[in-house]
Order: structure tokens, then sequence, then C-alpha cells
């Protein structure tokens, strides 16, 4: 074996266990319904990836799974099944697979596939997530985080801006548990978050902040909608903040060894 | 210099093979921002065809009397006052539509399409040719427009060119608009989409990859 176990299939799959307690514990709570959704998006997303390893000889992944389960749990509700399937597709396949598969991408194709349905179904209601899977949330960036698959540098800036925020006076108590469920799923997801060490703190920092601002000034959004929303607009800048970090560390290096 | 090419193929080249839009990747601005109805697409087409033609005539015939140095200024010249010439017939012959296109039809003037066509082929070719030419990327263009217009309309509001094909839910039928397809962003998917099919149908129009994958995947681990 040349490569050695950390190979992408192995961070998936880390990822997968650390998600673990969230899904169980919407499992419990959404019951036959929330097993029913899961199921089919798992068929959708294993689909593209099967269609493209067959076409493309692109190497299926475990990563299919986490989107299925991000989608299944945050997907707008109504949605016919036409609907999610080209809510799933699109992502997938723009968003991962035409990349070249997972690791490749620029975006989450579930963060993408939330986008997706949300702008082109904008009467289809929100779901609404238990308590307890918010509380679920805290074990599973636990466990990412001592996995060493999410950063805790990203996990950190997100739980001191929101902490900021709230302790400020935004009205953000209604948003935690959603805000950390959304932490979990899409902004510390490793291949589209920001990789650099400041990069990590800014991007945590960003999806806080942004949440902060929808939840103080975006009437009528659902929840899950602001923090989709702010995970879409976090993930985009991570690039950008990744460049910051690396422009600040060469402007550190020309200062001391000129 | 290459054997000259037929004007059958000055003219039909451009449908699909050296498509305007999605091989040469010209005139996209106004692509994206008028296909949200067919009827804007079509008469933006229109519009941009005209011009084309015309300022191809115009500056094949005066091709030898332009100087090099100021060629540019002169062939914006002339297109910017065909495209006044057409902007002032639509507001009034086709004022709902021009309002639509608000001002994305003065900004032909400005289209790298049509400059592109003047630039590299009226400049060294007779009127007739340069016409047929102008009129084949025309087409092309209004191709490409077609389609996404269509994609885009149909899936967004349900209708094809003001019919109803797909009844709606609020009209009490089954299909429930795509509004994301109405927003900028679906104008690049879908142009991405059509690129990325055409480019599968025709892998002579793919370009060379930059980069090369390793024989063996693992070399970079």
């Amino acid at each position: 074996m040349k490569q050695g176990l950390w190979d992408r299939e192995t961070v998936a799959l880390l990822l997968l266990a650390a998600l673990l307690p969230m899904l169980l514990a919407w499992l419990w709570d959404g019951g036959l319904m929330a097993a029913g959704r899961l199921g089919f998006a798992l068929v959708v997303s294993g689909f593209w990836h099967l269609a493209f390893m067959l076409i493309r000889a692109q190497p299926p992944s475990v990563a299919g799974v986490l989107t299925a389960l991000a989608v299944a749990m945050l997907a707008p509700e109504d949605l016919s099944l036409l609907q999610l399937i080209l809510g799933i597709s699109f992502g997938s396949v723009i968003a991962e697979l035409v990349f070249g598969g997972w690791g490749r991408n620029v975006l989450n194709p579930a963060t993408v596939t939330l986008a997706f349905l949300g702008f082109g179904f904008p009467a289809a209601p929100w779901p609404d997530l238990a308590l307890p899977v918010g509380w679920a949330a805290i074990p599973a960036l636990g466990l990412g985080v001592l996995f060493g698959v999410m950063a805790l540098r990203l996990v950190l800036g997100a739980v001191l801006a929101l902490a900021l925020c709230l302790w400020a006076g935004v009205p953000l108590a209604p948003l935690l548990p959603v805000a950390g469920i959304v932490l979990a799923l899409l902004v510390s997801d490793p291949v589209a978050s920001a990789s650099t060490k400041l990069g990590g703190w800014l991007n945590g920092a960003l999806y806080g902040l942004l949440l902060a601002l929808f939840a103080a000034h975006w009437q009528g959004a659902a929840p899950v909608q602001m923090a989709v929303s702010a995970a879409l607009l976090a993930s985009l800048a991570a690039p950008l903040l990744d460049e910051i970090a690396l422009a600040l560390w060469i402007l550190r290096r020309r200062m001391h060894h000129g | 210099m290459a054997a000259r090419p037929s004007s059958w193929s000055i003219l039909t080249d451009p449908l699909i093979r050296q498509n305007p839009v999605t091989l040469q990747i010209l005139g996209l601005c106004s692509a994206l921002a008028v296909t949200t109805s067919v009827a804007t697409a079509l008469t933006m087409s229109a519009a941009l065809t005209a011009v084309l033609v015309l300022s191809a005539a115009l500056i094949s015939m005066i091709r030898n009397h332009i100087p090099g140095s100021i060629r540019l200024i002169v062939q914006i010249v002339i297109v910017a006052s065909l495209v006044i010439v057409i902007d002032q017939l639509l507001q009034a012959y086709l004022f709902d539509i021009s309002q639509r296109l608000s001002v994305f039809v003065s900004l032909i003037t400005t289209n790298c399409l049509v400059l592109g066509r003047t630039e590299s082929f009226s400049r060294h070719n007779p009127p007739g040719r340069a016409m047929l030419d102008a009129l084949g990327n025309g087409l092309g263009y209004s191709l490409a427009l077609l389609v996404i217009g269509s994609i885009r309309e149909l899936f967004g509001t349900g209708a094809w060119l003001g019919w109803q094909v797909l009844p709606t839910v609020d009209q009490g039928g089954w299909f429930t608009p795509l509004s994301l397809m109405l927003l900028a962003p679906s104008g690049f998917f879908l142009l991405g989409g059509l690129v990325w099919a055409l480019r599968s149908v025709l892998p002579e129009q793919a370009e060379d990859p930059e980069l090369l994958p390793p024989d063996r995947p693992e070399d970079i681990a």
C-alpha cells in the first residue's frame, strides 16, 4: 500500500462517522419519512457517482453519502420527487463530479443543491429541525475535530463570532441549533472550506457574522434558509480568505527576511 | 494561403462547427442577458444579425481605404451608427420588447462578436463573402440564443414564445415553474451545459487539457 491510510475515502468515512450522532437524532425524530428522504437522496446521488464511474472512469466516493445526508436533512419540504431529483443531480454533477470528483470541487455539492432548490422553488417551506438534532451537532463537531477531518479553528471562529453577536444583542438564539447543524454538515466540509490556519478562523467567523447579519435584517426567512445562505457565501469566500492568509504570510516573510 | 472556402461553408460553418457563442465564446454578455424569454432572444438575434450583415457590407466595401492605424475607430463608428438605426426602429415598432431589451441593443456596438467578424473577416474579403460570413455568424448566434432562451422560458414559466406549453400550478396545471431559470445564474449553467454537450458530440471542439495526469496516480501522493 503506497498511499497510506489517509486517502480520500478515509476522510469521507470519518466525516460520516462524525455526523452519525446527528443522523441518528434526526432519524429518531423524523421516523420513516426521514429515512425515506435519505434513501431517495442516496439513490440519486449514488446514481450520478455510478454514471461518472462508468462514463468517465472516476472512482465513486463515500462523499456521495455525505451529500445525500445533508440534502435529506436540509432540503425544503413538499418538493416533488422530480424537483428533488433535479436539485440533487444539479448539485452532484455541476458542483462536484464535473470537477473530477470529491476533493477537486470548489463548493460543497449539498450547499449547491440546497441553494438551487431554494432559489428554484422559493415557495417550498424550509424544514424545521428538532432541537435534539441541534444538540447532536455538538458531538458531531467534536468528533470531526477529534478525528482530524474538521478544522478546530473554523469551528471556534464560528462559535466566537456567534457568541460575540449574541452578546451584542443580535436576536440569534432561535437560530443556534440550525447554525450548529449547518456548521457541521456544510461549512466544516474539509474540501470546500478554507485550508490555511488564518483562513480557517476567518471562514468560521465569516459564517457566524453572515448568520448574524441575516438574523438581524432578513425578514421572513426560515432559519435553515439563512444558515444555508450563510454557508454558501462563506464557502464562496473561502478561496479568497486563503488567498488573504497566504498574502499576509508572504508579506511577513518579506519583512523578516528582506 | 489556404484554399478559399466555398460560399456554402462560409455560411454554414458558424452554425455549429464554428459557432461564435459555443465555440469562440464571443458575445456572451448579451447572450446571457436577453435569453429569459424567446421573444427577447429572437429580437436581439435579429438586431444583431442585421447589424452584423450591414456592417460587414459597409466595412468590406471600404476595406481598401481604411488606414490601418485608425481601423478600429472607423469600424466602431460604422457599427455604432447602424446600432442606433436598429435601436430607433425597435423603439418605433416593437416598443415593449425594446423596453425589455433595455440597454443590450445599444451594447451591440461593443459586442465582441461584431467587432471580431469585421476585424478578422470583413477587412480581408469582398462584400458578398463578408455578408455571407456575417449572416452565418448572426444565425449561429441566433441558434445559441434560441436554444438557451427556449429552455429558460419553458422551464422558468412553462411557456414558449408566450404560448403556455406546460400548464403551471397557478393555472390549475401540474408544472411548478423553476424560478431559478429566470435568474442570471441559470444562463451560465445552461450555456456551460450546452458547450459541454456540444463538445461531447463533437470532440474536435474540445480544447487540449492544460495539465496531463501522471500515468500512475499514486506517484503524486
